[in-house]
């Protein structure tokens, strides 16, 4: 070995003899280092303090340990008992969704979220192409055929259709095709159809609210989506059923062109039924006319005509300025400067109150208006909600064009509803004013109503006492005899108006509608529900609100009590199962 | 050196074979503690194996029922049922045939006590007079 070495060392020279140099310097180093330390007690023993070096030693050692030792317990504990339930990420919840279901009152569902497929194929991992597209055109027959040639004629992984229903998606699967493969997309869907469309509204496929209740909560929506909740609304999806199925047979019976009907609770302001026709299919929006989009209720504007002198005769009694015993001459036609302003049903006497409101004579609640005067008739239909948009949550809510002038003619005209237009969502706002106890009340789509509401007074209780019972009276004297339904003690108020036509009343093209309440009987602030339906432009006669809207109104009513716990009772004007009881006090007798 | 108790110095010097027992002891608890942390763990995994699974079970079953809430909305539209219900010639009940509970006595009275053979007679006569 040493021969060896000599010999590399002659004939290899220098390197080979500085690495070994440097791993035998580098051998001696440790040697050293570890001949020090096994000696150094040796050493601190030579230096006569053999104890305290041993002791510091030890201790420092142990010292780091310990500290060590401890910090990995405390994490260790932390991380065993310290983090929060329910596993990774924070707000995690099984049930997650982008959008909330949307319930009804009863926790019916009106929309929700199905997960759809999109379809994608692979062309290269097709065997059999035109084999693949026939298979493919026969179990899915709505895929676009030319999109399908595109993508199978193509070289990659392509989407050919999005939405796929999940039968649809089993209809493809189950023919095991090569390449065709699947992804899931949540997706709204609106399973109701064409019901309470108008008020659900719609979100687009990014899950943005766009339209009616899917806009106006949006933010709670997703939020209760987050938490995997419902969202309530304050619609009763059985009386919105029948609210639309009614509307819809008067619709066609009296061939108008748009119609419209609301329920809803005067005490809370809650909307239970919101019906606007014609309606369309939610899934299929993109197919459906403009007309059917508009959601009536908020969005379209009526001169209402007659149903306005509830607030005129209301206005009236809450000033002081009329009671039930106040007369007014309608013997002639009221003369405002060059307006002549008459009765549809001309009585030409003398009128109680009671009879103005019953024979909706323009006469009487014209004077009425004028002696109240601008000012107060401007107040009540300003704190009435008239004059501005219904502060309901749908953003489709549309302010109402302004009244300018305030004139004798015009109040005149406001008295008994024309010159004036409103949306029926602010008409059935007003209405439930006059009949809660005079309490405004916002209506609102929302549960159990707003949280804090503001409410406003408007008429005292007494008026609003009164109004009840002037209603009650009309429907079972008046002109709004076809509302009445057995046991329910329907009031109300016809209301007809001639369409503005090119800048002329068009007495061919009319509104006729009816708001009615029941039961309108009973302490003021009881439960109590409105019904309002306007029929828009009917095709045949008659076209008043008598005939177009009352009977609707009195259907719907009927069907609908037991749904809200309204209970027949008998009153002084008929027995609970609808039978007249005939009045002996009443001189004039019922001849009329 | 520290002077120890002698229990502390007794126990120190109990060995078995040149090996302190306190070492024996304290190697077969660090070795136990070993071992039970291991089986924790397993265990653990385990269960959060499960419970991912009883997870997507969940999601999938969820995923289910709002299919078929939203299926059975899809039947139960208003305007169907009402088309449906017509088409059988269903209709809204008439008032004058509607009754409360509280009035069924009086449409059929309950049963007589006394095991009479004619008794059975007069209930149906009574319903028809209270429903007409």
């Amino acid at each position: 070995m040493s021969v060896h070495d000599h010999h590399g060392m002659g004939y290899r020279g220098r390197p080979q003899a500085t690495f070994g140099g440097a791993v035998s310097a580098w051998g001696r180093w440790v040697a050293s280092l570890v001949w020090n330390l096994e000696h150094s007690f040796e050493r601190a023993r030579a230096d006569a303090r053999p104890e305290e070096d041993t002791r510091v030693r030890i201790f420092l050692i142990m010292a780091a340990f310990c500290g060590v030792f401890a910090c990995l317990a405390v994490g260790a504990a932390h991380a065993a008992l310290l983090t929060p339930r329910g596993g990774v990420g924070a707000g995690f919840h099984p049930g997650a969704l982008t959008r909330a279901d949307l319930v009804d009152r009863n926790g019916q569902l009106l929309a929700t979220n199905i997960t759809h497929y999109g379809l994608y194929i692979d062309p290269r991992e097709v065997w059999d192409i035109p084999a693949a597209k026939a298979q493919l055109r026969r179990a899915l027959p709505r895929i676009p055929a030319k999109r399908l040639d595109k993508v199978l004629s193509g070289e990659r992984r392509l989407i050919v259709l999005t939405g796929l229903t999940p039968s649809e998606r089993r209809a493809v699967h189950s023919l095991a095709l090569g390449g065709v493969t699947f992804e899931p997309e949540d997706r709204r869907v609106y399973p109701l159809g064409t019901s309470a469309v108008h008020l659900i509204g719609r979100s687009d496929t990014g899950g943005e609210g766009v339209a009616g209740a899917e806009l106006a909560f949006d933010k709670e929506i997703r939020a209760a989506g987050a938490a995997g909740e419902d969202f309530p609304l304050s619609i009763d999806l059985r009386v919105q059923g029948v609210v639309e199925n009614e509307l819809a047979i008067a619709a066609e019976e009296h061939k108008v062109k748009g119609a419209v009907a609301v329920v809803a609770d005067v005490q809370t302001g809650e909307i239970l039924a919101m019906a606007s026709w014609p309606t369309y299919d939610a899934n299929r929006r993109n197919a459906a006319p403009d007309e059917a989009t508009l959601n009536r209720v908020v969005s379209a504007h009526y001169e209402m005509g007659s149903v306005f002198k509830s607030f005129t005769v209301a206005a009236g009694i809450d000033t002081g300025r009329a009671d039930m015993n106040t007369l007014f001459d309608a013997s002639q036609a009221l003369q405002i400067g060059k307006r002549r302003i008459t009765d549809f049903h001309a009585t030409n006497k003398v009128l109680t109150l009671e009879e103005v409101y019953l024979h909706s004579s323009n006469i009487g609640t014209s004077r009425l208006a004028v002696e109240m005067g601008g000012d107060v008739m401007r107040d009540y239909f300003r704190r009435l909600g008239l004059l501005d948009a219904a502060p309901i949550e749908l953003q489709e809510s549309a302010a109402p064009p302004k009244v300018r002038k305030w004139d004798d003619s015009t109040l005149a005209s406001l008295s008994f509803g024309y010159g004036v237009m409103v949306t029926p969502i602010q008409y059935v706002a007003a209405y439930g004013a006059l009949s809660n106890g005079g309490r405004y009340v916002a209506p609102t789509l929302r549960k159990g109503g707003r949280p804090n509401a503001q409410t406003h007074q408007v008429v005292s209780p007494e008026t609003s006492a009164t109004m009840l019972d002037l209603m009650r009276r009309n429907v079972t004297r008046g002109s709004g005899r076809f509302a009445d339904a057995p046991g329910l003690r329907v009031g109300g108020k016809t209301g007809s108006a001639n369409k503005l036509v090119n800048g002329r009343y068009n007495p061919a093209v009319a509104v006729g509608s009816f708001a009615g309440v029941f039961p309108a009987d009973g302490p003021v602030d009881a439960k109590r529900y409105t019904v309002f339906v306007l029929m828009d432009e009917p095709g045949v006669y008659p076209r008043t609100g008598g005939y177009v809207a009352a009977p609707a109104v009195g259907r719907i009513a009927n069907r609908i009590a037991g749904f809200l716990g309204v209970e027949r009772k008998a009153d002084r004007w008929s027995t609970a199962l609808g039978e007249k009881i005939p009045e002996f006090q009443d001189v004039e007798g019922d001849g009329r | 050196m520290i002077a120890m108790p002698a229990p502390v110095k007794r126990l120190f010097e109990w060995k078995v074979r040149g090996v302190r027992c306190v070492e024996i002891i304290g190697v077969a608890c660090v070795l136990a503690l070993v071992f039970s942390v291991y089986i924790a763990k397993a265990a653990a995994a385990r269960e959060s194996a499960e419970i991912s699974r009883i997870e997507r079970d969940i999601r999938a079953n969820r995923e289910r029922v709002r299919l078929l809430r939203a299926e059975v909305t899809r039947l139960e539209q208003p305007a169907r049922l009402e088309a449906l219900s017509r088409e059988i010639g269903l209709g809204p009940v008439d008032v004058k045939k509607q009754a409360g509970e509280a009035v069924l006595p009086d449409i059929a009275p309950p049963p007589v006590e006394k095991p009479v053979e004619k008794a059975p007679a007069a209930p149906p006569a009574a319903t028809a007079e209270a429903v007409q």
